[in-house]
């Protein structure tokens, strides 16, 4: 089993997909819990309009995902709260938009072709080091702001008005929570796609759940799943030639069904 | 005779959504250690009042003072507790122990980059004492009952050490011994810890000896210093809107 190793490719795909599961289980937790769900895929789509902008402009397209993907965060909690839409309506606009302006780039710079198609379903042969290296930093600093706020975070899932009357700075952390959902989302899609990242981000925190465990055992069940999930995906992805967003999807869906069986009441 | 600083001070309040006038001309203070009932037909506006206090709605006229200070410039957040109406009601499924929850009450005092100080970890500790949950702290919120859900939220509440406790009719859905443990419970805490309460509630009759003042709230504030004087049919019909009529109910002891 340890041959795949051997490659290059297989490692740098592992050092990425490790970090993307620690990001995405740790940030899905309060995504879940602050019922963002559907906001993952609309950064996700976000996500590739900077990638399509960066395939088209020959800029790097990871840097462009995570503006985009970062702007268009902002973009949806600034709607919320100064207009008080229906938030579910905003994200559906959002994401539809985005990804009929991605396409449209793409058709129009002539770049529909197989590299955009690993950035919907995730390569893990298109992982570079420069890729690695980029999801490590931008991850790290990522992973220490969740930690950093964890607590005000989850205050704020819970009962945001009462958060708000303690004295948090709730306006300002839900914008940082959604930045750093869009940069982890942005990174996500390199090997795991932009159609399957919400799947890495949210399912993983929905099976840790049906444990009915608190919060702290939430996450590190949610961190567990989801880091399996990964290292099973790729593995299969490597032996049977399959997508590896997909197979890694398939991996945690498998996890989520034993989960929901396993703690049936 | 002392001069006393009010610790909420409001003056001229007026709430209008869409043309709806929720609040209007609403003059009142609150001083410290004081004991406040709020009572008021549905819909009377007694929760928009709360939520100018707390600075979660604006008003569309008049000002809110906390300690003298505009609520713009007021950052001593910790000093109020506020347990909201649906404290009770809880999504089961949220991933918290009865000890998460109360450590809410610690978030905002925390160390910006550490963990809980043991300062913090005490008053907790001391908030579940006082609510009698110690046992409870590793039960999920979303198995306990009523009454003891609504201790949790108090108990998160008092981890802050609030100089004033505000309470929205919290007792929603509480079975009656339970209710009537909760308003010991806040009698204690206002004549032994001198927390100032304000308290919307229906009960005013079960209540009525406990509190200082009664502040009866339909879109006009009416503010009564004496509690335990009974309202009148006429200030009853006025605060409700209907016909109301006393009756003299003869009490027998079993």
């Amino acid at each position: 089993m340890l041959e795949m190793f051997e490659y290059d490719f297989m490692q740098r795909a592992f050092a990425a997909g490790i970090i993307i599961a620690i990001l995405a289980s740790v940030s899905g937790t309060f995504v879940v819990l602050r019922r963002y769900s559907m906001i993952s895929e609309t950064l996700a789509h976000s996500a590739l309009v900077g990638v399509a902008v960066g395939l088209v402009a020959g800029f790097n397209p990871l840097w462009m995902a995570v503006v985009f993907a970062v702007i268009s965060a902002w973009l949806i909690e600034y709607l919320r709260s100064a207009f008080t839409l229906y938030s579910d309506a905003v994200l559906a606009i959002l994401l539809s938009g985005s990804l009929a302006i991605a396409v449209i780039i793409v058709s129009l710079g002539g770049a529909f072709n197989n590299s955009l198609f690993s950035y919907l379903f995730g390569s893990i042969l298109s992982v570079s080091s420069e890729d690695v290296v980029t999801i490590a930093i931008f991850g790290s600093i990522s992973l220490g702001a969740l930690l950093l706020f964890s607590k005000e975070f989850y205050f704020i899932a819970y009962d945001e008005e009462v958060a708000k009357t303690s004295g948090i700075k709730v306006n300002l952390l839900n914008f940082l929570l959604v930045s750093v959902v869009a940069v982890i989302i942005a990174l996500s899609i390199r090997v795991v796609g932009s159609l399957l990242i919400g799947a890495l981000m949210i399912i993983p925190t929905i099976a840790a759940l049906q444990f009915r465990v608190g919060f702290l055992k939430t996450v590190i069940i949610s961190l567990v799943f989801a880091l399996l999930s990964v290292a099973a995906g790729m593995t299969l992805s490597f032996y049977f030639s399959l997508p590896s967003g997909a197979t890694i999807v398939l991996c945690v869906l498998f996890i989520f069904i034993l989960s929901l069986i396993s703690n049936r009441r | 005779m002392k001069f006393r600083v009010p610790i909420f001070d409001i003056k001229n309040l007026s709430f209008v959504v869409k043309g709806q006038t929720i609040l209007s001309n609403i003059s009142l203070e609150i001083f410290r250690s004081e004991y406040i009932a709020i009572i008021g037909p549905n819909g009377g506006g007694k929760t928009t009042l709360i939520r100018m206090l707390l600075g979660l709605e604006k008003p569309t006229s008049g000002e809110v003072k906390i300690y003298g200070k505009k609520l713009s410039n007021f950052k001593e957040w910790h000093k109020i507790g506020y347990v909201p109406q649906r404290a009770s009601h809880v999504d089961a499924s949220f991933p918290a122990t009865v000890l998460d929850i109360v450590k809410m009450g610690r978030t905002s005092q925390r160390s910006m980059f550490g963990a809980f100080s043991e300062l913090d970890n005490q008053l907790v500790n001391d908030a579940m004492l006082k609510m009698d949950i110690v046992d409870l702290k590793d039960k999920m919120i979303g198995t306990l009952s009523g009454g003891q859900r609504q201790r949790a939220m108090i108990a998160r509440a008092l981890a802050s050490k609030p100089e004033i406790l505000i309470l929205d009719e919290p007792n929603t859905g509480v079975d009656a011994v339970s209710q009537k443990k909760f308003y010991a419970l806040l009698r204690e805490l206002n004549k032994k810890e001198g927390i100032t309460i304000v308290f919307i509630t229906h009960d005013i009759g079960v209540i009525a000896d406990d509190i200082a003042r009664l502040f009866t709230i339909n879109q006009k504030a009416v503010i009564c210093n004496n509690p335990k004087q009974t309202l009148s049919c006429e200030e009853m019909s006025e605060l409700y809107g209907i016909d109301a009529h006393l009756l003299h109910v003869h009490k027998h002891e079993h």
